[in-house]
C-alpha cells in the first residue's frame, strides 16, 4: 500500500512522541479502539488482538468492500494497527495473551465489565503479568455502579447521557445527534487522555493503573451548563430544533437554491455584523434587537427576518455577504460538499491511499496537527491475522512448530 | 465544599497559561488542571472571558458554564493590547510550560506574541492554537464557532428528519468540547516529546476538523461509491435495524440498537417473539435492512404498548442494548449517575449558592483527577501570581493597576 499526496506526511517513526510504546487493543468496534488508532498515529506500535475466526465485528460493520474482512469503516479506523489472532476463550490463548501483556505498555479493552475477569484476565492477573501496565477500559456504563453489566453502544449512551433528548424539534421525534458512533469517538478521546496522563505517572513511579470510562459519561461531560441549570433553577432543557437557548439568531437557514447555511450570532457584535450584511443595520440598535436579551425575548421575529433574508438569496450569495462582514457563517456541508471544498484540500484533511485490490480509499487525516511531530497513517485496517506469525515468532519467541500447532487448534 | 480527594496528580509541576475564550481551547486547560496542572487564566481586565456572560447567570454574575468549566483555574488580568501588558505576559510565558489560545490567526502576532517570539523566550513552550479553521488554508481568517464547525465538518447535515431542517446535533457546544479533547491530546503528546528532546512545538487544532474526524466512514463511502449520506431522523438505517428511538405508552422515548444478529435475537426474546429472529424471518441483518419499515413497525408497536420502564426492564433482562432518552431531570434521579458520582455539588464562595457540575472524567485508579474550585472571580489571583511568580512588589502592582494594564 502506498500513500498518495496530499495525505499525511509520513514522518520518521523514531521521532514520534509514542515511539517505543506498545499497545494491545483487544476491543471491538470503536469505543476504545479509536484511542489505539490515535496512539498509532503518533508512533505507538498497536497490536490488534482478535478472535481467530470472527475477528473484530467492526470488519463487518458499515459499507462492504471487495475485501471480505474489511468494511470501509474498518479500513479507516483500523489504521496503523497490526492484527494478531488469539482466542481468549481458550486457556492456552489466555496464557499467550499474558505473555504479550508482559511485553506491552498499554492494554485497551471494551468488553462488558466482568468478561475479562471470567477469562482470568482481571486487573489482578494483568498487574501480576506486568506491574507497569496501563489499562484503558471503556464500557457503556463504566466498571462500577448498578448498570455496569448492561450492554451499551454509543446510540444507547447518547440517549442515557442526555444528548439524544436534545436533538430534534420541540415536541417531535428525537433524532440522531449527527452520527451513530459519536460517543465512541468521544469516549476514546477521554480514554487516550487518561492513558497519556497515566503513562506520565508510570514513568515517574513505575506503577501502572486502570482508566475507567463509561461512554455515557463522555457524552454527559460535554453538555455545558445543563446540570448546573437544573440543579439551581430546575430548568429542564428541551429540544431546540436548529437553534440554541443561549443566542439568537443561531441556527440553520434554508437558502433560495434549497441548500442550508449555519449562522451563529453569539454576541451583540456578531448580530450587528449580520444586520449590516442584511443591509438592515437599524435592527442592531438598542431600540430594536441590538441586545441579546431582546433577541431572545423576540426569538421568532428575529429568526423570521433572517429566514426571509436567507431565503431570498442563493447559498453562495448569503455566504459571501456574511463573510464580507465577518459574520460567523458556514455551509451545512454534505460529504460531497466537503470533497469539493478548497479548505479541506489545503489542510490535507482527506488522506488518500491506494489499497491493493480496492483502488483508492479516502479517509480523514490525523487530528490534531503537531508542528514538530505530526502524526501519520502507515496503513489502513489490516487483514485478519496479518501479524500473528511475526508477533508469535519474534516478540514471544514461540517456535514455528508450536505456532503451527496453535493454528491447528484455532488458538491463534 | 465536597471536592474530590487528590492523592497524586500526574501533571503537578506543569504550568498552563490559558489566554483563550469560551470553551474550546479553555477546555483543554480545564482537563490539564483536573490532572494537576497549575492553570493561570489570563483575561482582559474589563469583562474578562466572554464565557462569564454566555448562558445562565449565577448570583455572582458569572454564568453557570463559567463556574463549571473554569474549574481549578486562577484568574489573572492582563491587557494584551498594551505594551506593558505584553511585557508582563512574556514574563509569565518564560515560566510556563503550555499556552492555550484561540484568537483569530494573526492576532497574537499583531501584539508581538507570535510563535517565533514565544518560542525564543521559552524554547520548551507548547502552544495550543485553536481556531474555527486552523492556522492555514483559505478560510483561516473566518470567524468560527462550534455551530459553524458542526455545519462545515459535516455532522449538522446529518442531524434531523429526512429532507427536514437540519437540527443542532444535540448541543451547540459539542464541537468546542471535542476540540478541547483533541487539543489536550496534542499537548500531552507534545509534553512527551519535550521531555525527550527539550523541544517545544505548537498544536494547530481547528473546530471543524475535530467534528469531521468523528464521522466514521462518511468520507471513504463517498470516495469509493459516491454515497452522500443524508439525514436519517432517529436512526442510521444503512448499518443496522432496528436502530433508533421509539415512543413508549407513557409519552417517553427509548433508544434501541441491534448492531448484530445476536442482539436482535435478544430483542425478539424481550418482545416474547423469538420466531422473529429465525433465518426465515428477520434473523439476518440483511433481511432486516431490506424490510426495515416492517421491522421498525413491529418494534414501534411493541414499545407503544408498554411504559418506558416496562420496555427497558424486558430489554435489560435479555441483554438487549436499550436505554431511556434521559432529560436532565431523569439524570439527576438516576442510580448509575449517583453510583459513579458523575454529579458534584460545589459551593460558590461568598454567595451561598450550590452549583451542581459534572465531575472529572476519565476515572483513573491511581491518580484520579480532582475538582478543587469553581471558576474564579475576574482577577481573583492577579496579585498573588504577579508577586509570587514574577516577584513584583506592591508598588509595581499598584502602578500596573492604575494604568489599567492589569
Amino acid at each position: 500500500m502506498k500513500p498518495l499526496p496530499p495525505s499525511d506526511r509520513p514522518s520518521d517513526h523514531e521521532q514520534l512522541p509514542l515511539s517505543g510504546i506498545r499497545v494491545v487493543d483487544v476491543g471491538n468496534f470503536l469505543a476504545g479502539p479509536y484511542a489505539a488508532s490515535i496512539m498509532g498515529e503518533f508512533g505507538a506500535e498497536v497490536l490488534k488482538v482478535e478472535h481467530p475466526i470472527a475477528g473484530d465485528p467492526m470488519r463487518r460493520f458499515g459499507t462492504p468492500t471487495k475485501r471480505h474482512d474489511a468494511t470501509l469503516a474498518w479500513l479507516s479506523e483500523g489504521r496503523n494497527k497490526k492484527s494478531v489472532t488469539i482466542d481468549l476463550r481458550q486457556k492456552e490463548g489466555v496464557q499467550i495473551f499474558l505473555k504479550l501483556i508482559a511485553k506491552s505498555d498499554v492494554l485497551i479493552e471494551n468488553f462488558r465489565p466482568g468478561t475479562m475477569e471470567e477469562w482470568g484476565l482481571g486487573w489482578e492477573q494483568l498487574r501480576e503479568a506486568n506491574p507497569r501496565l496501563v489499562v484503558l477500559r471503556v464500557s457503556g456504563y463504566g466498571q462500577t455502579g448498578p448498570y455496569r453489566r448492561r450492554s451499551g453502544f454509543a446510540h444507547i449512551a447518547h440517549a442515557f447521557g442526555g444528548l439524544s433528548y436534545l436533538a430534534g424539534f420541540p415536541g417531535e421525534t428525537p433524532v440522531l445527534p449527527g452520527t451513530v458512533p459519536l460517543g465512541d469517538y468521544m469516549s476514546s478521546l477521554y480514554g487516550v487522555i487518561g492513558v497519556l496522563v497515566a503513562l506520565r505517572h508510570q514513568e515517574e513511579t513505575g506503577r501502572g493503573q486502570v482508566i475507567d470510562v463509561g461512554i455515557y459519561e463522555a457524552v454527559f461531560r460535554q453538555l455545558d451548563e445543563i446540570a448546573a441549570a437544573y440543579g439551581l433553577f430546575g430548568k429542564v432543557r428541551e429540544r431546540e430544533g436548529s437553534g440554541s437557548f443561549v443566542a439568537v439568531p443561531h441556527g440553520h437557514f434554508r437558502t433560495k437554491d434549497d441548500k442550508w447555511i449555519a449562522i451563529a450570532c453569539t454576541t451583540d457584535k456578531m448580530f450587528e455584523r449580520l444586520a449590516e450584511a442584511m443591509e438592515q443595520s437599524e435592527l442592531a440598535t438598542t431600540g430594536l434587537y441590538g441586545d441579546q436579551r431582546k433577541r431572545l425575548a423576540a426569538r421568532d421575529q428575529v429568526n423570521q427576518i433572517v429566514i426571509e433574508w436567507v431565503g431570498s438569496l442563493t447559498r453562495d450569495e448569503v455566504l459571501e455577504r456574511c463573510l464580507d462582514k465577518e459574520v460567523p457563517v458556514g455551509k451545512v456541508n454534505s460529504i460531497a460538499d466537503i470533497f469539493e471544498d478548497e479548505h479541506f484540500q489545503a489542510r490535507g484533511n482527506l488522506a488518500r491511499f491506494e489499497e491493493e485490490g480496492l483502488g483508492e480509499v479516502v479517509v480523514p487525516a490525523v487530528v490534531p496537527t503537531l508542528s514538530a511531530t505530526p502524526g501519520r497513517i502507515t496503513n489502513l485496517g489490516p487483514p485478519l491475522g496479518d501479524a500473528t506469525y511475526e508477533v508469535m515468532r519474534e516478540l514471544l519467541d514461540i517456535t514455528a512448530d508450536e505456532i503451527r500447532r496453535l493454528r491447528q487448534h484455532k488458538i491463534i | 465544599m465536597t471536592a474530590e480527594s487528590a492523592p497524586a496528580l500526574p501533571l503537578a509541576g506543569i504550568r498552563v497559561i490559558d489566554v483563550a475564550t469560551v470553551i474550546a481551547a479553555p477546555y483543554c486547560a480545564t482537563l490539564l488542571g483536573e490532572f494537576g496542572a497549575d492553570v493561570l487564566k489570563v483575561e482582559h481586565p474589563v469583562g474578562g472571558d466572554a464565557l462569564r456572560r454566555f448562558g445562565t447567570p449565577s448570583q455572582r454574575g458569572d454564568t453557570l458554564t463559567w463556574l463549571s468549566e473554569a474549574r481549578n483555574k486562577r484568574s489573572v488580568t492582563i491587557d494584551l493590547h498594551r505594551p506593558e501588558g505584553v511585557a508582563v505576559f512574556k514574563q509569565l510565558i518564560a515560566q510556563s510550560d503550555v499556552l492555550c489560545e484561540n484568537f483569530r490567526p494573526g492576532t497574537l502576532e499583531k501584539w508581538g506574541l507570535g510563535w517565533e517570539v514565544l518560542h525564543e523566550i521559552n524554547p520548551g513552550l507548547i502552544m495550543l492554537r485553536v481556531t474555527g479553521y486552523g492556522q492555514t488554508g483559505p478560510y483561516k481568517d473566518r470567524p468560527g464557532f462550534a455551530r459553524v464547525a458542526h455545519a462545515v465538518g459535516g455532522i449538522a447535515y446529518l442531524a434531523g428528519m429526512p429532507r427536514g431542517t437540519p437540527v443542532t446535533p444535540g448541543s451547540t457546544t459539542l464541537g468546542d468540547y471535542m476540540t478541547g479533547l483533541y487539543g489536550c491530546l496534542g499537548v500531552l503528546l507534545a509534553l512527551r516529546h519535550r521531555e525527550r528532546t527539550g523541544q517545544g512545538q505548537y498544536v494547530d487544532a481547528a473546530l471543524y476538523e475535530s467534528v469531521f474526524r468523528c464521522t466514521d466512514e462518511l468520507a471513504p463511502a463517498y470516495g469509493m461509491y459516491g454515497i452522500v449520506r443524508e439525514r436519517h431522523g432517529p436512526s442510521h438505517n444503512d448499518f443496522a435495524c432496528p436502530h433508533g428511538h421509539f415512543p413508549t405508552k407513557d409519552g417517553k422515548w427509548v433508544a434501541i440498537s441491534c448492531a448484530t444478529d445476536k442482539l436482535f435475537a435478544r430483542l425478539a426474546a424481550a418482545m416474547g417473539r423469538t420466531e422473529l429472529a429465525s433465518s426465515s424471518t428477520y434473523g439476518e441483518q440483511k433481511t432486516r435492512l431490506e424490510h426495515r419499515h416492517d421491522v421498525n413497525e413491529i418494534v414501534r408497536d411493541w414499545c407503544g404498548s408498554l411504559s418506558r420502564d416496562e420496555v427497558l426492564d424486558r430489554c435489560y433482562e435479555t441483554g438487549t442494548p436499550a436505554g431511556p432518552l434521559n432529560n436532565i431531570a431523569d439524570i439527576f434521579g438516576d442510580r448509575q449517575f449517583h453510583a459513579r458520582r458523575n454529579l458534584m455539588a460545589v459551593d460558590v464562595p461568598d454567595t451561598g449558592e450550590t452549583v451542581i457540575v459534572p465531575s472529572t472524567i476519565p476515572k483513573l485508579s491511581e491518580t484520579p483527577g480532582s475538582l478543587r474550585s469553581l471558576g474564579p472571580k475576574l482577577g481573583e489571583h492577579t496579585v498573588e501570581v504577579l508577586s509570587e511568580l514574577l516577584g513584583m512588589d506592591e508598588q509595581q502592582i499598584a502602578e500596573l493597576r492604575q494604568k489599567r494594564v492589569i
